[in-house]
């Protein structure tokens, strides 16, 4: 009986260790941006990553004098269109390749794979020449369709597995019913295929509003730059303001960061596994 | 579904796969539509073939006209002497092999960009992927609050955009502000006096790793984690009553039922890490203005971008997709012999 809880002692420990270690590793780069942020001596070289008082003059000097306001509305703007074209066009792929059994079926998996292994960077040159050739240098339609393309291929690779999780007796069931092929995709895949989605948006999200080096390519107009690129104004010749340049990153960082915790549930909990058991 | 049910479809293009609860079993799909009359079940048929390439057409005209147009541009691109003039005029002459051959008799690329991309890709790949799985098996003995406090610090170190979270290791590092050079000249590793960590090669992609490790072991963590919780508990407490520690049950129970999921995060961290840019690019002297830093990604876009050679960049850039489809071509053979995709 001893033995048993001195074992489960140590394994408490061992946990609890663990646990330190990776919420340390994870949040320490997010705490020294927000307290550098913060921070009234962010500039003077002290070595410190905790913050010495407490002003906003980093934030207020990033919105008036960085232009960062503009920047913010660019991203948004990107970012939501490339979530909303992406997923409705990786939805209907992913379900062709999931639901149905067509001679290219492979072919075309592979294709989508490898697809998926061309370096954006390889593609910058080309993508550059033809939007310039296209007019669409200087416009944020340019960014949008290039992160769309950019997005769809892992998209459609995830929401494949999610489609092919949703029993297929669930799908038998509404044909029976008499339910179109199109009910049953939107009353019955599509709500349990929710979290795919979740999942695929995030993604999207993320490629859009982080991407860096298309929205430094594309755009030469500081009016049209998204947020990733705006920080680079803070690194002058003389040095960095680092102060300006983690008052941006956290304005970049938090809601991304917020959105991220909220979905996290979703992600991470299967409501699939949920409407199988019940 | 079974793989037997799986495969017998395989082979059979006609219909949907799933028409039956096994689907490639005959009787029961004429079962199933035998309650339609014989000319709907035509139609039915023929929308039914044609629906996969109904869904797969928005999406591949997509794909074609941003990737796979731009890949052949790229190719045409490589074997043509593109420079300043050609960007105005339009026009470019054919120079056949002459790129490549500059690339590869070049110094810069054996001795600089290509094991400052390879090495640096397969360290991080195996720290990500060893990290992430060491991350998920925690989290999988966690319960409660503590689980959800810890998965919630996993996706804020997710959500650090490459940018963002790239600065913030530069200001770790910097010679002057810097509270990790600080630390490592405590421990006397580094002398700031003497040197500056971004312009030795090592220190260089040591940060460069660390950043590009932090930024992609939560995926590992999350998609390892949500494998871990399909495994049969009946499964585990077998293995546990026949007496295997914890060890030899990750390794012949959790391993073996995880080996699709490891195999996709794999293959993924290697795309990912294989071409990363940003990273670098924006890490001092990464755009190019410290030569020995370069990697293939980043040696590309300065050679067009930054000195309006393009056919040269497009030649790096074609080298780097086939050392990645090089890759990816023996996971993808390793894949499908394992199992129907």
């Amino acid at each position: 009986m001893s033995r048993r809880n001195a074992r489960r002692t140590r394994r408490r420990l061992w946990l609890a260790l663990g646990f330190v270690v990776v919420l340390v590793f994870s949040v320490f780069p997010v705490f020294v941006m927000l307290s550098t942020a913060v921070d009234p001596s962010a500039n003077s070289g002290s070595r410190n990553v905790l913050p010495t008082g407490f002003t906003l003059d980093h934030f207020r000097f990033v919105l008036d004098e960085g232009n960062f306001l503009t920047y913010l509305r660019n991203s948004v703007l990107v970012a939501l269109a490339t979530v909303l074209a992406s997923s409705v066009l990786a939805l209907f792929a992913a379900v062709a390749v999931a639901r149905f059994r067509f001679r290219m079926r492979i072919p075309v998996l592979m294709l989508i794979l490898t697809i998926q292994m061309v370096p954006m960077e390889a593609l910058v040159i080309p993508l550059f020449l033809q939007a310039k050739t296209l007019g669409l240098l200087d416009q944020l339609l340019g960014l949008v369709v290039v992160y769309v393309a950019f997005s769809l291929p892992f998209a459609i690779w995830t929401l494949r597995g999610f489609v092919a999780a949703v029993p297929v007796e669930l799908e038998e069931a509404a044909a029976l019913d008499g339910a179109s092929w199109w009910q049953m995709f939107w009353r019955i895949l599509f709500p349990l295929v929710a979290p795919g989605l979740v999942a695929t948006s995030i993604f999207s999200f993320i490629v859009a509003w982080n991407e860096f080096i298309f929205a430094l390519t594309f755009m030469s107009d500081s009016d049209l730059y998204t947020v990733a690129v705006g920080l680079r104004q803070f690194f002058t010749r003389n040095g960095a303001n680092w102060g300006a340049v983690m008052a941006g990153s956290a304005i970049i960082t938090v809601p991304v960061m917020i959105f991220f915790v909220a979905v996290q549930r979703k992600l991470t909990s299967g409501l699939i596994a949920g409407a199988t058991k019940g | 579904m079974s793989k037997a049910a799986v495969r017998s479809t395989g082979t059979d293009p006609s219909g949907p796969e799933q028409s039956g609860p096994d689907g490639g079993d005959p009787p029961r799909r004429s079962r199933r539509t035998g309650i339609r009359t014989g000319a709907r079940q035509a139609d039915h048929l023929a929308i039914t073939r044609r629906r996969p390439w109904l869904l797969l057409t928005p999406a591949f005209i997509v794909l074609g006209v941003l990737l796979l147009w731009p890949m052949i541009r790229v190719v045409t691109l490589s074997f043509q002497d593109f420079g300043l003039r050609e960007l105005v005029r339009g026009d470019a002459e054919l120079v056949g092999l002459d790129n490549f051959t500059r690339v590869l008799t070049d110094r810069l690329l054996w001795q600089v960009a290509l094991p400052n991309t390879l090495v640096f890709a397969a360290v991080c790949v195996v720290l990500t992927v060893g990290i992430g799985t060491l991350v998920a098996l925690l989290l999988n003995q966690m319960t409660g609050v503590w689980r959800s406090l810890l998965l919630t610090a996993i996706m804020a170190a997710w959500a650090i955009p490459a940018v963002t979270g790239t600065y913030v290791w530069i200001y770790l590092f910097d010679a002057r502000s810097g509270f990790l050079t600080g630390v490592l000249e405590y421990v006397g590793l580094v002398d700031t006096a003497t040197t500056n960590l971004f312009t030795e090669r090592l220190w260089f992609f040591a940060i460069a790793t660390l950043n590009v490790v932090h930024h992609g072991f939560p995926f590992v963590a999350v998609t390892v984690l949500a494998g871990l919780m399909t495994v049969p508990k009946e499964l585990m407490e077998a293995a546990e009553i026949d007496g295997a520690g914890p060890v030899k049950r990750f390794f012949f129970v959790t391993a073996p039922v995880l080996k699709p999921v490891f195999a996709v995060v794999t293959i993924l961290s290697t795309i990912w890490d294989f071409k990363v840019f940003t990273q670098i690019y924006l890490m001092p002297g990464g755009d190019g203005a410290n030569r020995e830093v370069l990697n293939l990604g980043t040696w590309s876009y300065v050679s067009a971008m930054g000195q309006n050679q393009y056919g040269l960049g497009a030649a790096i850039a074609v080298l780097l997709t086939l050392l990645l489809l090089a890759v990816t071509v023996v996971y993808l053979r390793t894949l499908f012999k394992e199992e129907e995709l």
